[in-house]
């Protein structure tokens, strides 16, 4: 159970999403509240249409809630201007996807370098962040491999070396074991929790996947726009 | 055969791209032809002017009417040949000519030219082809008038109808404009032979003379006659020939022309290829479709490259189109022969239209060839399991 | 910049559309450089004749009316006057070939302090100043028909009923100058010594006089001069520049001109197009990429940027090949176009590969601006959303 007296990474009051559909208002996400603690680890699972892509958009700052707050490390998102929030991202986000989404046109460390281009580093600093979170997910022998020549595995290991370099506050991955075999998806969860527990990385997880899920330390479950919450289940799995 | 309604809903859907393709070939094609045009323009003047039976005299050696000189005495002898012909009102048609260049300024800023005033006398106009005065009316002999074209009053200071002309030693008074069928005539101004010798000191010379003979032989016996006497000291050649030799101007024009078009071409068959390629990719799926449903590689490298030349040809015409205002605008270029500024028309016709639409059609089959290939290199199996 | 190499990356990412889009740019550019040059030429070489301090004498109706030899004394007689010579086109017939190269009647004792630009070898010189019969030629008119010195040609007379024999005394070169290199130069006085034997009306032409000042400043005053001297004679001139004097051969061009400038205008417009088509294309796969940089946190300005470096990028690369192959053929035009008489001449002028240049990256901005803008535009969330 994740540590309440620890500063709250995201924090939702009363958020509602609803989207434009020919004119008639869809509910996607109904009057939610939500707690995510540091060094907390969340697997949110539902059903296709639940919202939990809404719910990780939300989050993320991609998206704005029609009602209700999304706090952030302390920062309120619907205070930020568009432009502001895209800089707020690069700073405190990280991001896993289900297609990992890697540049094909660029080489691992590339990649990885990518949301540092953001930064005011320099060069070698860069380098250094970079060569750091290969270290991390195992990967640095193949820093100067194109996407097309890797693995579906080592692919995703590199989006989260780029989830990772800019040491931010809260990761958020959508499916990340979506496109994998068991194999794959089990060395994925390995580092995740290895970068939860051993890094006291915030972790956000969107998943249909019960294994990988069961490797959260809190499973949430969401069905029509609203919490179930069930962490028994994962302590239980865990132990 | 794949249907043809297949590669037109194609572009279609691609609407934009197609769109821009078409353009920018359309574009291309409108360069190629306005060279083209210019080209022909040129030498439209330069041919039409030219009647089979009419001959030129000029001092032997010359090839241009303005290094040539006749002495008035011989003039006189020539006159006396036999075998000249003479119009229904019993007019000879032999006029002695004296050719003159003057620079004169252009209306506008346009800087000057050299102008061509030709001193003729009445007979002079029934040897010019479709010569007739449109505006006021002919020069009177002996007194400073001068006739010009419409397209030379348009362009020169002073040449319009009642204006004066500052030209030679003083002024002219602008009282008619004539028509001659487009020929090189329309590049000149005609005043009294005798006023146009007296202005630039050259009494009683003559710079030509030109004759029309009765019927070819005897214009073939006049001719012999001329050249070979060895006391006039003149050449006699026929006005086709004489302009077929100025028309060497007209050549570098027409490589000039066609070397630009020919650039262009090239230029745009990358962008072709470029289009096409970018189809052939986007529709993988289907090519392996088309495939998989039974039709051949040969059949699905005809559709492309049809695709190519339609969305070309469409360009083409668009091109042509787009250069037809300009049909008939005249404008000037130097005549390196004789020195002045010779005025000609833009021509679109049927022969430089059809050119510029082989050349669109070239456009599309070279550009979209190897496109077209690599349609039919795709594996149907791979092209089947793109998204 | 630090991003450059992404953005490099992203132009090879599609090598065949890069190197397509970039010859059509590359083709497209090299053409209208050079129909530029020529007109850019003209000017330049104007210019440059400026610092000879020269003026050219032709009678006041124009250039194809004589002027009389005995002007020529009288504008010597000027103060002010350093040197003049008349400078009569022969225009005869070498050969078979058809178009006359320059062979000019002119005074042997001062030609070489007016054209000061060309370089004789004293002997050759002295030579020719006692030979009546002989003449100079260029450099490049004896390379392109194997003239040596001492060789004899006969020029069959177009323009004057003559026949010249002349004798090559010597060759002149010049290192500033191609203008006079395909040119010959003969005695004046040989050619009127034919003239008057024949009692032709043509004797005593000199055509026109070349004059140069003794200092470059106050040439509107020499010219008025120049002018006036021979105002109320039998053969009034008028007096112009040397500058001025080329820019009436270009004037002879007249439409050329604006033939000229709108095929560049149709090419430009043309190009944009095609390169914008294919910038187009190549972002329409890119929109999921597109999305996810957004998402990491580059702004919309940051991908805004990227994409329209790019376009200019693509449109400049293929503009240098273009441009500067343009002016590399013509700066070997010796080698290329070995024996085209009237090229040598030629060169594509540095004013105009900037401006060829600058056409490049504005194809290259016109070209990326749509693109850009639709792909700052792009919603991240549209754009991740998963396929299946």
């Amino acid at each position: 159970m994740p540590d309440p007296a620890r500063p709250a990474v995201v924090e939702l009051r009363g958020v509602s999403k609803e989207y434009m559909r020919d004119k008639t208002p869809v509910p996607v996400l109904k009057d939610t509240d939500l707690d995510i603690p540091q060094g907390d680890f969340v697997a949110v699972m539902g059903p296709s249409g639940s919202g939990k892509s809404t719910l990780l958009n939300l989050v993320a700052g991609l998206d704005r809630a029609t009602t209700g707050t999304v706090t952030v490390a302390g920062q309120e998102l619907g205070e930020l201007s568009e432009s502001k929030l895209t800089r707020w991202r690069s700073h405190h986000l990280g991001f896993i996807f289900q297609l990992y989404n890697l540049m094909p046109v660029l080489t691992a460390f590339e990649n990885v370098e990518l949301p540092l281009l953001l930064t005011s580093l320099s060069r070698r600093e860069r380098a250094e962040h970079v060569r750091t979170a290969l270290k991390i997910v195992g990967l640095q022998e193949r820093h100067d491999h194109f996407p097309r020549q890797l693995s579906g595995g080592q692919e995703q290991r590199v989006a989260i070396a780029r989830a990772l370099v800019n040491d931010p506050v809260l990761l958020l991955a959508d499916e990340p074991t979506g496109n994998l075999d068991s194999t794959a998806a089990q060395e994925i969860m390995d580092l995740l929790q290895q970068l939860n527990e051993e890094f006291d990385k915030t972790i956000v997880m969107v998943t249909h996947d019960p294994r990988a899920a069961r490797r959260a330390r809190r499973m949430l479950h969401l069905e029509k726009g609203t919490f179930v919450e069930t962490e028994v289940d994962a302590l239980e799995a865990r132990r | 055969m794949v249907p043809i309604k297949y590669n037109i809903r194609s572009l279609r859907s691609r609407w934009v791209s197609s769109m821009m393709t078409v353009l920018g070939t359309g574009l291309v094609v409108w360069a190629s032809v306005l060279s083209f045009g210019l080209a022909d323009g040129l030498n439209h003047t330069l041919e039409v002017s030219g009647e089979k039976l009419d001959i030129i005299v000029m001092r032997k050696g010359s090839t241009a009417e303005t290094n040539s000189t006749v002495s008035e005495a011989v003039s006189r002898e020539i006159d006396a040949l036999s075998g000249i012909a003479t119009n229904a009102d019993g007019a000879k048609l032999c006029s002695p000519e004296l050719v003159v260049l003057d620079n004169v300024p252009r209306r506008g800023d346009n800087g000057r030219a050299n102008m061509m005033i030709r001193g003729v006398s009445p007979v002079a106009k029934y040897l010019r082809k479709d010569f007739k005065i449109v505006e006021g009316r002919e020069n009177r002999p002996g007194v400073r008038e001068a006739i010009t074209s419409r397209s030379m009053a348009r362009r020169f200071e002073g040449a319009g109808l009642g204006e004066e002309l500052e030209a030679i030693d003083g002024k002219f008074l602008i009282v008619g404009l004539f028509e001659a069928g487009q020929g090189a005539t329309e590049s000149e101004v005609w005043a009294d032979i005798d006023v146009v010798a007296q202005a630039s000191k050259r009494e009683g010379a003559r710079s030509s003379i030109q004759i029309r003979a009765n019927n070819p032989s005897d214009a073939t016996r006049l001719i012999d006659r001329i050249k070979n006497d060895p006391q006039f000291g003149l050449d006699a050649i026929t006005e086709t020939a004489y302009f077929a030799e100025q028309a060497n101007s007209g050549m570098a024009l027409k490589i000039v022309g066609r070397t630009i078009a020919i650039i262009l071409t090239i230029g745009a068959m990358f962008a072709v290829a470029n289009t096409m390629y970018a189809a052939v990719a986007s529709r993988a799926r289907e090519i392996g479709t088309l495939r998989a449903v039974g039709f051949g590689r040969t059949t699905v490298l005809v559709s492309f490259l049809l695709e190519s030349i339609i969305l070309c040809l469409a360009g083409g015409v668009l091109g042509c189109l787009g250069v037809l205002p300009l049909n008939g605008i005249s404008t000037g270029t130097a005549n390196w022969q004789t020195f002045s500024e010779l005025t000609f028309a833009f021509r679109f016709g049927p022969v430089v239209l059809i050119q510029a639409l082989l050349l669109a059609l070239f456009m599309g089959a070279a550009g979209g060839l190897f496109p077209a290939i690599r349609a039919t290199r795709l594996k149907i199996v791979d092209a089947l399991r793109e998204i | 910049m630090k991003f450059l190499p992404y953005i490099l990356r992203n132009v090879m990412r599609n090598k065949l559309r890069a190197i397509f889009t970039g010859m059509s740019i590359a083709v497209s550019l090299f053409l209208v450089t050079v129909l530029y040059a020529y007109i850019n030429v003209q000017d330049e070489t104007g210019e440059k004749t400026k610092q000879f301090a020269r003026i050219v004498v032709t009678a006041k109706q124009g250039l194809t009316f004589p002027v009389p030899i005995a002007h020529v004394d009288k504008v010597r007689a000027l103060s002010g006057v350093e040197a003049a010579v008349p400078l009569s086109w022969f225009g005869g017939k070498y050969q078979d070939e058809k178009i006359p190269f320059g062979q000019f009647a002119t005074d042997p004792e001062q030609i070489n302090t007016v054209l000061s630009e060309y370089d004789v070898k004293p002997a050759e010189l002295a030579a020719f100043k006692a030979d009546r019969g002989g003449c100079l030629v260029g450099s490049r008119a004896a390379e392109q028909r194997n003239w040596k010195v001492g060789d004899n040609i006969v020029l069959k007379g177009d323009i004057y009923p003559v026949t010249l024999e002349l004798t090559i005394n010597g060759i002149f070169t010049s290192e500033s100058s191609t203008d006079q290199l395909e040119s010959l130069w003969f005695h004046f006085t040989y050619l009127d010594e034919l003239l008057k034997k024949d009692r032709s009306r043509q004797a005593g032409n000199a055509g026109t006089i070349f004059v140069k000042a003794a200092s470059p400043d106050n040439l509107g005053d020499l010219m008025d001069r120049i002018n006036e001297t021979f105002k109320h004679t039998d053969a009034p001139v008028r007096a112009v520049t040397e500058q001025a004097f080329r820019q009436m051969f270009t004037e002879m061009l007249g439409n050329v001109q604006a033939y000229i400038r709108n095929v560049a205008l149709a090419v430009v417009i043309s190009l944009m197009l095609v390169a914008g088509n294919a910038m187009a294309m190549s972002m329409r796969e890119r929109t999921r990429e597109v999305a996810v940089l957004k998402a990491i946190g580059f702004t919309r300005f940051i991908v805004l940027s990227l994409v329209l470096v790019e376009a200019i990028l693509i449109a400049m690369i293929g503009g240098a090949v273009g441009v500067l192959g343009a002016k590399l053929l013509f700066a070997m035009r010796d080698i290329v176009f070995r024996g085209i008489p009237g090229i040598s001449g030629f060169y594509v002028p540095w004013s105009t590969v900037i401006f060829g240049m600058a056409l490049a990256a504005m194809i290259g901005l016109f070209s990326g601006i749509v693109p850009a803008w639709r792909a700052a535009q792009v919603s991240v969330v549209d754009g991740l959303r998963k396929v299946v």
